[in-house]
């Protein structure tokens, strides 16, 4: 019976059909917002059904800036939620510092965009369009990669996310302490705009693209040997993988999209300081979303996103006082009854996996083939 | 016939393979102790010893994820030990393991179509779709192996036998130069052995391949190699015909204590 259940979830949310159909009523969602301040600004009406339309859409606005909002920042997870996916699912490298490329994404856009308070900064370096700033704050957000991926990703397993995290933490003092640049305490201010159903099509169509390009990603031999990476460095260096030129190469790509989704929200948000671009619950969710849908899967980070992102909407909305131990006990359900998340009990991707078997694939890398000193690198 | 192989190989110059004084130190214990050897283009060559004397060891220095801590080894004439695991890899140089090191979470196919890598392929080429030259021959050798069944099945699900197998099939992929097998006959049943063993000798009668196997079954090593290396705690104890090892003194006494 539950298996039969499943099946039929399973064929109807796999289908391309309804794939198709969801992304077309989202596309399709803003229009009622914008009939709604069409009717407000309408003096007359001319016919009775339109009369009793627009007076539906005004009083009740099914579709209004707060919807849209919502709509955009669980985009905005999934995205992140994916780009962690890439590096800590498929690759294997648990990334407890992935939010220091959003915040790095957020600040470079914003700087980009002409927010310096500093004097000295440079001119061609400001009122840059938000495009080409978005896409500034992506490239810092990659440079960086590249910087610290060198370094960290030689590291194994739990040594690479302590690594990560301090990363994280080193970045935010470090941004904080340049005040000149980085506005300090004060954070910086962007350009004002207030236009919901922008940002809504911005990071939906984001949403899409980072979402395919993972996926295709994936049915590469590029894909599979970021699994192979997972399941077996060692083996895969002797197996002929250059293993660093892999983990780099996948780190700086996750590292990109995870800045320029960063520079994306910075512009929406209008105001940005250290403490809300460089902050740890972000990585923290985009783990706990990956894990409930299905580490190393393409559709796992998507549908952990959503889930977690109305639950705990709901639970905001309806036991404030209680949403983090709801979230704790989340936690703690996943790993004893779901280890392989949501995509686990679908069973439709093979190469999903649980947060234990990324770690056994770490016993892999340091007890049967590392060097008998136990140090954390190769 | 096996000896014809040995004298022509030798008789052409220059080792495949070859060590010189190669050490390697756990802490304070030797696991190789300045191990001298050479393997010839075409020979099929043993390498035999009590748990514990360092043939895996051995391996792991010649396949790069060991670091030696003394002596060199040249491939193709080539110094390599100071080169990455996978930069020996490409120079055609490939091996099994003692331990499986399949990919658990993909497929048997996925499996053989990654060993592809064990020669030099570009990450561009990597994201565009498999040559479908590739895919046949990965079948081809999946189906030698008696694993076509089992093509779309993750390799971790498959039994240690078949593990066993779909990685000596990954380590042929690449169509390699050397090809060390470490403990390869372990856990399969004794029909599939010999094929096997003959496959083994097809190889390297037609195409000249070249083996250094680890193994503890005398009968498939007399079968196969024309010479024979026996390690003792990381030192070589000693070289020769499959005949004359086994009628060692020093051979028998270290394996059976005597």
């Amino acid at each position: 019976m539950v298996n039969k259940i499943i099946a039929a979830v399973q064929s109807v949310i796999f289908n391309r059909r309804f794939l198709i159909g969801v992304i077309i009523l989202l596309l399709l969602m803003p229009s009622l917002f914008y009939a709604a301040e069409w009717c407000k600004e309408l003096e007359s009406t001319t016919s009775p059904l339109q009369q009793s339309f627009c007076e539906y859409l005004i009083e009740e606005r099914p579709v209004n800036g707060a919807v849209l909002l919502s709509f955009t920042q669980m985009f905005i997870l999934i995205i992140l939620a994916s780009n962690w996916n890439l590096t800590g699912g498929f690759s294997g490298y648990i990334d407890f510092g992935h939010a220091v490329f959003f915040g790095l994404g957020a600040f470079g856009t914003a700087l980009l965009m002409g927010s310096s308070r500093w004097e000295e900064w440079p001119a061609f370096l400001s009122g840059w369009n938000f495009w080409t700033a978005m896409a500034g704050g992506g490239v810092v957000a990659a440079v960086f990669a590249i910087l610290i991926g060198a370094a960290t990703l030689r590291l194994k397993g739990p040594y690479f996310s302590i690594a990560m995290l301090g990363t994280l933490v080193a970045m935010r003092e470090f941004v904080r302490v340049n005040s000149n640049i980085s506005g300090g305490g004060l954070g910086l201010s962007l350009p004002v705009i207030l236009n919901r159903p922008f940002f809504f099509y911005v990071s939906l169509i984001m949403m899409v693209l980072v979402v395919s390009l993972i996926r295709w990603l994936r049915t590469t031999e590029f894909g599979a040997t970021l699994i192979a990476i997972r399941e077996d460095e060692v083996g895969a260096e002797m197996r002929g993988i250059n293993t660093t030129l892999h983990k780099i190469t996948a780190f700086t790509i996750a590292a990109a999209l995870t800045g320029m989704v960063g520079g994306m929200w910075a512009y929406q948000n209008t105001f940005i300081d250290v403490n809300i671009a460089f902050n740890q619950n972000r990585t923290i969710d985009m783990v706990m979303m990956t894990m409930l849908g299905g580490i190393g899967t393409v559709a796992g980070p998507v549908i952990g996103s959503a889930v977690i992102y109305w639950l705990r909407d709901v639970v905001w909305a309806n036991f404030l006082l209680y949403h983090q131990i709801f979230e704790g006990i989340l936690l703690i359900i996943i790993v004893l009854f779901v280890p392989e998340g949501i995509m686990g009990i679908f069973k439709k991707e093979d190469s999903g996996t649980s947060l234990f078997g990324v770690i056994r694939g770490w016993g892999r890398k340091s007890a049967r083939q590392g060097s008998p000193q136990g140090s954390p690198t190769e | 016939m096996t000896g014809q192989t040995t004298a022509s190989g030798q008789e052409n110059g220059r080792p495949l393979l070859q060590g010189i004084g190669v050490t390697k130190l756990y802490g304070g214990l030797a696991a190789l102790n300045r191990v001298d050897f050479d393997v010839y283009p075409g020979e099929i060559v043993g390498l035999i010893g009590p748990n514990g004397s360092g043939k895996t060891t051995l391996f792991d220095c010649l396949s790069r994820v060991q670091d030696l801590d003394g002596g060199q080894v040249f491939f193709k004439g080539e110094e390599i030990s100071k080169k990455k695991p996978y930069q020996v890899a490409h120079m055609g140089l490939s091996r099994t393991f003692q331990v499986f090191r399949v990919y658990r979470k993909l497929t048997a196919l996925e499996n053989m179509l990654l060993s592809r890598q064990w020669r030099e392929v570009t990450l561009i080429e990597k994201l565009t779709p498999t040559p479908p030259k590739a895919v046949e021959r990965a079948r081809h050798l999946l189906e030698f192996l008696t694993l076509t069944h089992l093509v779309d099945e993750q390799a971790g699900n498959l039994s240690g036998g078949q593990q066993r197998l779909l990685e000596i099939g990954m380590a042929l992929m690449p169509d390699p130069d050397i090809i060390l097998l470490d403990e390869a006959a372990s856990g399969i049943n004794p029909v599939l052995i010999n094929t096997i063993t003959d496959r083994i000798r097809q190889l390297s009668r037609e195409q000249g391949k070249t083996f250094l196997l680890i193994e503890h079954n005398m009968e498939f090593i007399g079968d196969l190699c024309s010479r024979v290396f026996v390690l003792n705690f990381g030192e070589k104890l000693a070289e020769g015909t499959p005949e004359e090892v086994v009628e060692n003194e020093d051979v028998i006494a270290a394996y059976f204590g005597t």
